[in-house]
């Protein structure tokens, strides 16, 4: 049963992910040694680059990969979901709010199992559209940015300033959420740990569907949902069970 | 001038039977005559003058020339008492004259006249005693050579000849040089230009090297030695005169090399200052407290852009307000090492120049003025450009791209206050400086510079309220998702 996997990513999402580490790589890099020019590192990194004006320019066309990366993303999910009728999993819902009292309760005790989730989870869903529209708003400013002298023939001279302070705040935002939220749920999270690899594989082991994604392994293979919830329930309370004989 | 005959004058004859006796009996005559002057002295002496003074104290009296040039030949008794000569008889320098005599002479020229007269003075001072003397040895010289007739009286003077200071022997090297360079005389450059040779004592006493010796300065001359040299011009003069104060200065020679001055100077163009145009020459004083007089100093050459610098905030504080805090000339460009201005490297150094005093709180609330200009520029787009630029010159390569700094937008010479500018002077000025660089820069696109201001409720409020929007944000956020990542750990940790 543990050797059982279930197909989770499309092909496309796998290099999808692999475009956006790379980018994102690349574009911390460089725009944080920008934003913390001062610092001694971020010093030795531009000389090493070869100058401000190579990591600048590197910076703003690893820019225009993203943006077009942002934008086939985007594409790609809104024709899905409105021509191809695929179902809107990423789209927030209540049950994610419950779904986050309910675990908190069970991080602290409070009950017995965590919340049951479909194809994402709400820590899931909270990232995406963090970082989502985190990229929208850095693409937006970070054009601004590169052309300020055409977008100041139509807009006042302040967006210029304005946009440099929403890029580089949520850069610093995206930053802290990717290196500490992402690489904790992907690496060192102990459900994951040593490294999550599905985005990578495009596979997930039954089991960690089961712990996970409860509801979406219950659709995948149909038949009775009760029995997927106590199967849920006992791998859970099994634990609990564990704890309390010793 | 013509050369004389030293036979032809008025030399003491000796009979040719005196000559062919011998060395004895020329001194036992030499002793005999002086013997002889000592006694008719007591007597003529006195006599002898009175009667000449008869006429020629006579103030007014004067002899007229073939070519009708006067002399006057009047002479003050009192001034002749105060010469060394005072105990000599009027005979014994006007020979012709003696015993009552006073034939009628003919003379072309007063010159003609004067020369004669010198050689009467060479019976008591000879060519090889007066020769010692460096300057007399230069004057006999050039008489020989038939350039120049010396006269002796041109130098010392007649009926007034005085005791040279300190006496016979010159105590101090000074009072050795100043017995001649006291008197108006000029050295004539080959280009026609004239420099006078005349030291004025009073500024020399009152300079900073008041208590060196003339030779330390002139090294080339000294008691025993007064060369000859000869130069194209006085600016030839004055640069090897300069390079006499290395010798002391050698600091501030090893700057001036790197200097553009120098530089130019080394390229021919003779017009660059040395030290002696700066600083003077006997005059040399201590300049460095009064920025007033200093920036005079570079006007000499710079006059256009010191209208511009005296127009400028700084220049109108230092000459309407006396105000010496304000930066002038050597201030941003140097004294010694003058830089050439006009590089790259230069113009990256100016927002360092500027924060010299921009950045200096304590000075900067005298006037009321901000400090955070400097930061504020330091932080935005220019200023990290133009900080990595320097670095990448220091250890990558040369970026050709100039980027603005202080003086792009404020001026450079005629940097004006922007306070006294109304604002939308500012701006249209302002645009037309980022046109310089940013071709198709709108009306709009100076505002996105915020003017030094830093974000705030009045300034820029979108700017201020997004920083302070992520301020509280991120944290708040990084919080949160830190105590989840610790609750996770935690009941992972319990359930195992």
């Amino acid at each position: 049963m543990n050797s059982e996997r279930i197909r989770r990513f499309h092909t496309g999402r796998i290099i999808e992910h692999w475009i956006a580490i790379i980018t994102v790589f690349i574009l911390v890099i460089t725009g944080l040694s920008q934003k913390f020019y001062y610092l001694k590192a971020s010093q030795w990194f531009i000389l090493q680059m070869g100058g401000i004006d190579n990591v600048r320019f590197l910076h703003r066309y690893t820019g225009a990969v993203f943006i077009l990366l942002s934008i086939v993303h985007i594409s790609v999910a809104v024709i899905g979901v409105v021509f191809k009728g695929w179902k809107a999993t990423m789209i927030i819902t209540k049950k994610d709010f419950l779904d986050a009292i309910q675990n908190i309760k069970y991080y602290l005790g409070l009950t017995s199992t965590p919340a049951q989730c479909h194809r994402y989870n709400y820590k899931q869903k909270f990232e995406y559209w963090v970082i989502l529209t985190g990229a929208i708003l850095m693409s937006i400013s970070g054009i601004v940015l590169w052309f300020p002298i055409f977008f100041t023939r139509f807009l006042p001279g302040e967006v210029i300033p304005l946009a440099k302070a929403l890029h580089s705040n949520e850069a610093l935002l995206l930053f802290l959420i990717i290196s500490i939220w992402h690489v904790y749920n992907a690496i060192f999270s102990p459900d994951v740990f040593p490294l999550d690899t599905s985005i990578f594989t495009g596979y997930l082991s039954r089991e960690r569907m089961l712990r996970e994604h409860p509801l979406e392994l219950a659709e995948i293979e149909g038949g009775d949902f009760e029995e997927k919830d106590r199967e849920f329930r006992n791998m859970h309370m099994k634990e609990e069970t564990i704890l309390k004989m010793k | 001038m013509r050369p004389i005959n030293p036979d032809r004058g008025v030399s003491p004859k000796i009979p040719p039977c005196l000559r062919e006796e011998g060395y004895k009996v020329i001194i036992i005559t030499f002793i005999c005559l002086l013997l002889s002057i000592n006694i008719a002295y007591a007597d003529t002496n006195n006599s002898e003058q009175a009667k000449c003074l008869k006429c020629h104290a006579e103030p007014g009296a004067k002899i007229t020339f073939e070519n009708n040039e006067t002399l006057s030949v009047y002479v003050n008794p009192a001034d002749f008492e105060d010469t060394v000569h005072k105990d000599l008889s009027c005979s014994d320098c006007h020979p012709e004259f003696k015993g009552g005599q006073h034939p009628k002479r003919r003379f072309r020229t007063k010159e003609q006249y004067r020369i004669r007269a010198s050689l009467v003075c060479r019976r008591c001072h000879p060519e090889e005693k007066i020769c010692k003397k460096p300057i007399h040895a230069r004057l006999m010289k050039k008489e020989h050579e038939g350039i120049a007739t010396s006269i002796c009286a041109d130098c010392h003077g007649a009926h007034s000849v005085k005791p040279v200071e300190g006496g016979e022997v010159f105590e101090t090297e000074r009072n050795y040089c100043m017995s001649c360079h006291h008197q108006d005389f000029s050295l004539t450059f080959q280009n026609g230009e004239k420099l006078p040779l005349k030291v004025h004592l009073v500024y020399l006493e009152r300079s900073v090297h008041r208590n060196l010796v003339c030779s330390d300065c002139h090294y080339w001359f000294s008691r025993d030695e007064h060369p000859e040299r000869h130069f194209r011009s006085k600016k030839d003069y004055i640069i090897a005169l300069s390079e006499t104060c290395k010798r002391c200065h050698f600091d501030k020679y090893t700057k001036v090399l790197e200097s553009i001055h120098y530089r130019i100077l080394a390229q021919g163009n003779k017009n660059a200052p040395v030290c002696v145009d700066c600083h003077g020459g006997h005059d040399v004083i201590q300049v460095s407290k009064k920025k007033n007089l200093i920036v005079q100093k570079c006007r000499k050459c710079h006059s256009e852009i010191y209208q511009k610098y005296a127009k400028s905030i700084h220049g109108r504080a230092l000459f309407e307000a006396s105000i010496q805090d304000v930066p002038i000339c050597i201030d941003c460009h140097r004294a010694h090492d003058v830089e050439n201005p006009l590089t790259l490297e230069f113009h990256e150094r100016i927002p360092e120049m500027c924060s010299n005093c921009h950045s200096n709180k304590a000075l900067m609330s005298k006037y009321g003025l901000s400090t955070k200009v400097v930061t504020t520029y330091l932080s935005d787009f220019h200023g990290i450009t133009l900080g990595f630029y320097k670095k990448q010159r220091e250890e990558l390569y040369k970026p050709t791209r100039p980027i603005a700094v202080c003086t792009d937008c404020h001026g450079i010479h005629d940097i004006s206050s922007t306070r006294t500018v109304d604002p939308k002077t500012l701006k249209a000025n302002l645009v037309k400086r980022c046109r310089k660089c940013h071709q198709s820069a709108t009306e709009n696109f100076p505002d996105a510079w915020l003017y030094h201001y830093e974000p705030s409720l009045k300034k820029a409020p979108c700017v201020f309220l997004v920083n302070l929007f992520y301020k509280l944000f991120t944290p708040f956020l990084l919080v949160g998702l830190g105590l989840q990542i610790l609750l996770h750990i935690w009941r992972y940790a319990i359930n195992r």
